[in-house]
């Protein structure tokens, strides 16, 4: 009999253990908020992750690519203070409330957006920026490669052609394959790479000044600056460094969840985000304008001669499969916690192999996005900005800083963040606001600006105006008619 | 998993230790006023340094 109750105790005890370790495994995918005692990132096991993250190969590129609009003296302060800014709004409107709470970022975004309006932001922010930058460092891998096999052979290096373009291709399967095998490759693929590209970093740096001193450097020309003007030149070099910056929001929240508390979540982005993002910025800076060109794969052949030059395209092209795999990852263990049941049931390797097809068509149908993948870059912030904007409007000035989390995570159809059909009007029409009066005050796609964008910048008025319409339709028409438990 | 009762359960136990810490003011490492004016002070130094310095 004791036998029996025993054996029936330790089962229990095993079916409950089972239980808590299914429970806290969904809480460690988003489904349930973490709790103070399961978050585990300290102040530097966070600094640690967000430098990881920043210190990728898209640094280089977005170095290279303030190059063409200014010199290295101007570059380094567009570098500095686009970033800071960006990445300050950007962590106060993600990572505040997801380091008090440890809630995932997209199932905060329902006390926003609505949990139908949540997926549209989803779609908008993640998805197409992630196809975007996959397909980006597609063609980098490509070129990377197309440069390995030019500089083997003594040849002239092809940068849209057919090798450049099947090389890519083959860069977004082997990445599909990567990530349909899981994360256990990805995270071992994290620790080797961004040391190493911090080796990388300092090595090119040392060659760029063992050939010229700081001084020469700072006082050579840009690229190609667009304008005359060079007020004007050096605000889009800002702006591209703002849009930078806010292009860490779909990302950070997520990270931030798993730090101690609040602070833990906030100021490591500082010295990860900021401080690594703009050293490798930096250093594609110096090095486009030192050697004439703002393509990496271009400028590491020749500052590092043949030898070195072919281990370095091997391992930007290796970090770029690194960096494609984790945003590709991220992005679908995102889209299946936002999407549909019929989305959740679409198996694993399927959904993320027709993710991949619109940037393999990218790469295959349009490779010159590469060399005005700045134009895409600033696009996302036209998004980002106003995200930011309404972000912290609402959690700090309409919310006090309070969420309530069972709401946010029961069923939705009849909750208080249903709002109109899912959907909070006031946020998206705050979200549309801000775009329209982003693209008014300057053109991505053309550069083409109003006076005021040389003094405001086009991300600020965004980021403002969003935030301000969100506060002000809140009051009037949210609160009124009882949505989404504003107090 | 949402029309699990466990589940269910689960939830309103989390977010009820969430309620109890809020309700007893118990969050740790709470960003205070000095937080955010050394965020601010930050951020406007190396905006206007580097504005000075390179623009």
């Amino acid at each position: 009999m004791t036998d029996h109750v025993a054996s029936g105790g330790i089962a229990a005890t095993d079916s409950e253990r089972a239980e808590a370790g299914r429970h806290r495994a969904a809480a460690e995918r988003g489904d349930a908020p973490l709790l103070p005692s399961e978050r585990l990132w300290g102040f530097w096991e966070f600094t640690y992750s967000n430098s990881a993250l920043a210190i990728a190969t898209w640094a280089f590129l977005i170095g290279g690519s303030v190059g063409l609009f200014v010199g290295p003296k101007e570059g380094i302060a567009a570098i500095v203070i686009g970033n800071i800014v960006g990445v300050v709004l950007t962590a106060l409107a993600t990572t505040c409330m997801s380091g008090r709470y440890g809630v995932e970022q997209f199932i905060a975004l329902r006390s926003q957006f609505g949990y139908n309006g949540s997926r549209v932001v989803y779609l908008l922010a993640v998805v197409l920026l992630t196809m975007g930058w996959l397909a980006v460092l597609a063609m980098m891998f490509g070129r990377s490669i197309d440069g390995l096999m030019a500089l083997s052979a003594g040849e002239a290096a092809s940068p849209t052609g057919g090798k450049m373009i099947v090389a890519a291709v083959g860069a977004i399967l082997l990445t599909w394959f990567i990530v349909a095998k899981g994360p256990t490759s990805i995270k071992f693929f994290n620790m080797v790479v961004s040391p190493a590209l911090v080796v990388l970093m300092v090595v090119m740096l040392y060659l760029i000044l063992s050939q010229r001193s700081f001084d020469e450097l700072l006082a050579l020309p840009a690229l190609d600056p667009p304008f005359e003007d060079n007020t004007l030149n050096f605000i889009i070099a800002v702006e591209v460094n703002l849009a930078a910056g806010f292009s860490w929001w779909p990302y950070i929240g997520n990270l931030a969840r798993l730090t101690k508390n609040e602070r833990t979540a906030f100021w490591p982005n500082i010295l990860g985000i900021f401080g690594a993002a703009a050293l490798g910025e930096i250093v594609g800076l110096l090095a486009a304008v030192a050697l004439g060109d703002s393509d990496p794969t271009i400028w590491m052949t020749r500052i590092a001669g043949p030898i070195i030059g072919v281990v370095a395209l091997l391992f930007v092209a290796f970090a770029n499969m690194t960096s494609m795999a984790n945003i590709l990852y991220t992005s679908i263990v995102g889209l299946r916690q936002v999407g549909t049941e019929p989305v959740r049931r679409i198996p694993w390797g399927m959904i993320l192999f027709l993710f991949c097809l619109i940037p393999l068509g990218l790469v295959v149908f349009y490779p010159e996005m590469y060399d005005g993948f700045f134009i895409f870059l600033v696009w996302t912030s036209a998004l980002n900005s106003a995200l930011a904007g309404i972000g912290i409007v609402d959690y700090f000035f309409l919310r006090g800083q309070k969420l309530d989390m069972h709401s946010l995570h029961r069923p939705q159809e009849n909750g208080p963040y249903r709002f109109w059909a899912g959907f909070n009007p006031v946020g998206l029409a705050a979200l549309a606001v801000g775009f329209v009066v982003y693209v008014t005050i300057f053109n991505p796609q053309t550069l083409a600006s109003l006076p005021a964008f040389k003094y405001l910048t086009a991300s600020i008025p965004a980021c403002l105006v969003a935030g301000a319409v969100h506060y002000v339709l809140t009051r009037l028409v949210a609160r009124r008619r009882g949505w989404g438990l504003y107090p | 998993m949402e029309n699990d009762i466990a589940w269910q359960n689960e939830l309103v136990r989390r977010a009820r230790i969430y309620e109890d810490i809020e309700a007893g003011r118990r969050f740790e490492g709470t960003m205070t006023a000095l937080d955010y004016a050394a965020m601010a002070a930050l951020t406007f130094v190396l905006v206007v340094a580097f504005w000075i310095w390179g623009a």
